[in-house]
């Protein structure tokens, strides 16, 4: 395949090789090997500040060597698609959840969901600037209407308590984790803890046309609840609060 | 929104990091010369809620240009069209009148995908490049349908199995495929010296005819025969010289400022925006390229 491209094209790939990865590929006949350092140092150290801006807790976690091995793996491994430079970051992240399970073992069984839990910051500050629907009621009756969420808001799911990881504070076993995120009002990007229930509470209100005392009678029925109106009364009460928060934004008519 | 004759005189290139300053002084005096500023659509498209009304506020009051950074003009890869219709979505959407890209490539088609590296990488000056070159500028032309710039890029190794010169290079490809060229006098003296050439020779073979408006930018010394194009430093008396001697070669042309890394406060990089000025206003305006783009309105 390779011989039957042009020479330009060639000397191209055995370039972007030696690129991808100066320790292993020969360098290339005739080239100085000090101005082609000069490539090999801009390429990956734009990649590394890239990758490393956006993952600063799992930088720090795994340590400068392991961090620096990975993302030398990242460069040499991976075929990035998007000519974006904010997706680099997203890209990382898919390059970590394919990683050969040599690399994965040497890796602490948290890091995924920690680079996913640092991404999604960034992915959420990013995120269009989706115009409010029209067919909300701003200060309509959660109880007996559907909420309407903030358009950037997500529910995430971790095995571990991914926002206590600190190098301080390394996870030694799963802890389920529920999250929420979204963008406010003014642009900034926030956090909000989960208890498993109210996660669920607000997974239903997403999927399924129920209003919330719906949502919660089943909430409810499914922990087998022996006073529903208490679950009830507490989840109005939650529903208010995210909505003070600005996480809901309103009611469907 | 702005059409091809509102991209004049002196301009910017526009850094995020500006937009405050460039917001609390806007309408002032020592902003005056900020006639124009360039995007690099990379940083732009679908980027969020905050940059997009940063970007309402720009366009609303300077006229924008846009100049790409991952296209991969020279690239291995085909060429991306997917991102090409976000870009002229972009365009339109903005009003945008100018594309410009990189002689260069980012791309070499790793495992069957485009294989971004995210750098501006030095194509092999053969006779080759330049058709392969030329076509996937023509074809980006068809796609946007509009005639799109190309800048000489600045390099560090030079090819072993070039059969040219980076000035006939750039010679050949902007004749073949018909295209503009977006002129960056940093470029010019950064390569002189990385590869021992005269600058102003290289200047007088360049089709002055086909500038769309250009680039003033600062490098870094990392010894004394290889800079390093980081635009993170003041712009140097040669690279000065230089935009005079085009000038005076070519009639003026729109000129902007780059300052990408170690960034001083937006008062600071007013002085060289304001020297480009002044350079212009010593030299008579000549008919160039984007009086053509104008005419063919």
């Amino acid at each position: 395949m390779t011989t039957e491209l042009p020479s330009f094209q060639r000397y191209q790939l055995a370039f972007t090789a030696r690129l991808r990865d100066p320790h292993n590929q020969p360098s290339l006949a005739g080239v100085s090997g000090k101005r082609m350092a000069v490539y090999e140092e801009i390429v990956f150290n734009n990649l590394f500040e890239s990758v490393s801006a956006c993952f600063p807790v799992a930088s720090k976690v795994l340590g400068k060597r392991k961090w620096l091995k990975l993302n030398q793996a990242f460069i040499r491994d991976y075929s990035a698609s998007s000519p974006l430079f904010r997706k680099i970051p997203e890209q990382f992240l898919q390059f970590l959840n394919n990683t050969d399970p040599e690399l994965q073992a040497l890796l602490p069984p948290y890091l995924n969901s920690l680079c996913h839990y640092e991404w999604i910051e960034l992915f959420v500050a990013s995120s269009p600037d989706s115009a409010k629907p029209n067919d909300i009621e701003p200060e309509g009756d959660l109880g007996n209407s559907k909420p309407v969420f903030a358009p950037t808001m997500q529910l995430l799911n971790y095995d571990y308590a991914v926002h206590k990881i600190s190098p301080q504070h390394k996870p030694k076993q799963p802890e389920s984790t529920q999250l929420l995120v979204f963008l406010s009002a003014d642009d900034q990007v926030k956090f909000i803890q989960l208890n498993p229930v109210t996660y669920r509470l607000i997974s239903l209100l997403q999927n399924a046309p129920l209003t919330s005392i719906q949502a919660l009678t089943l909430v409810a029925k499914e922990l087998q609840h022996p006073q529903p109106e208490s679950i009830i009364e507490f989840g109005l009460s939650i529903l208010e609060d995210l909505q003070s928060q600005g996480v809901i934004i309103g009611t469907h008519y | 929104m702005a059409t091809i004759s509102q991209i004049q005189g002196s301009g910017l290139g526009l850094k995020r990091e500006l937009i405050p300053q460039i917001q609390s002084l806007y309408g002032q005096q020592p902003l005056a010369n900020i006639n124009f500023v360039e995007i690099a659509p990379e940083n732009w498209i679908s980027a969020g809620s905050k940059a997009t009304k940063q970007l309402d506020w720009i366009v609303e009051r300077y006229p924008v240009v846009c100049h790409g950074l991952c296209l991969s003009l020279g690239g291995l890869s085909p060429l991306n069209g997917a991102f090409l219709q976000q870009v002229k979505t972009f365009l339109h959407q903005y009003q945008i009148p100018i594309y410009t890209e990189h002689l260069s490539y980012c791309t070499d088609g790793f495992k069957g995908e485009q294989g971004y590296l995210y750098d501006l990488l030095p194509i092999p000056f053969t006779e080759e490049a330049v058709h392969y070159v030329a076509q996937r500028i023509r074809q980006t032309q068809d796609i946007l349908g509009q005639r799109i710039g190309v800048e000489n890029a600045s390099f560090y190794v030079a090819a072993p199995i070039s059969e040219m010169s980076e000035l006939e290079f750039i010679n050949a490809v902007i004749t073949e495929a018909d295209c503009l060229l977006h002129l960056d006098i940093n470029n010019i003296y950064v390569n002189s010296v990385n590869f021992g050439f005269d600058p102003h020779a290289f200047l007088h073979g360049i089709p002055g005819d086909r500038i769309i408006y250009s680039h003033m930018a600062g490098h870094y010394e990392q010894t004394p025969n290889l800079l390093v194009d980081t635009h993170g430093e003041n712009v140097i008396d040669p690279v000065w010289a230089l935009l005079e001697d085009a000038y005076q070669l070519f009639g003026t042309f729109p000129t902007l400022l780059e300052r990408d890394n170690n960034i001083p406060p937006l008062l600071e990089i007013m002085h060289e925006i304001n020297k480009i000025a002044a350079y212009q206003d010593k030299v008579e305006r000549r008919f160039i390229a984007s009086d053509q783009l104008a005419a063919m309105d």
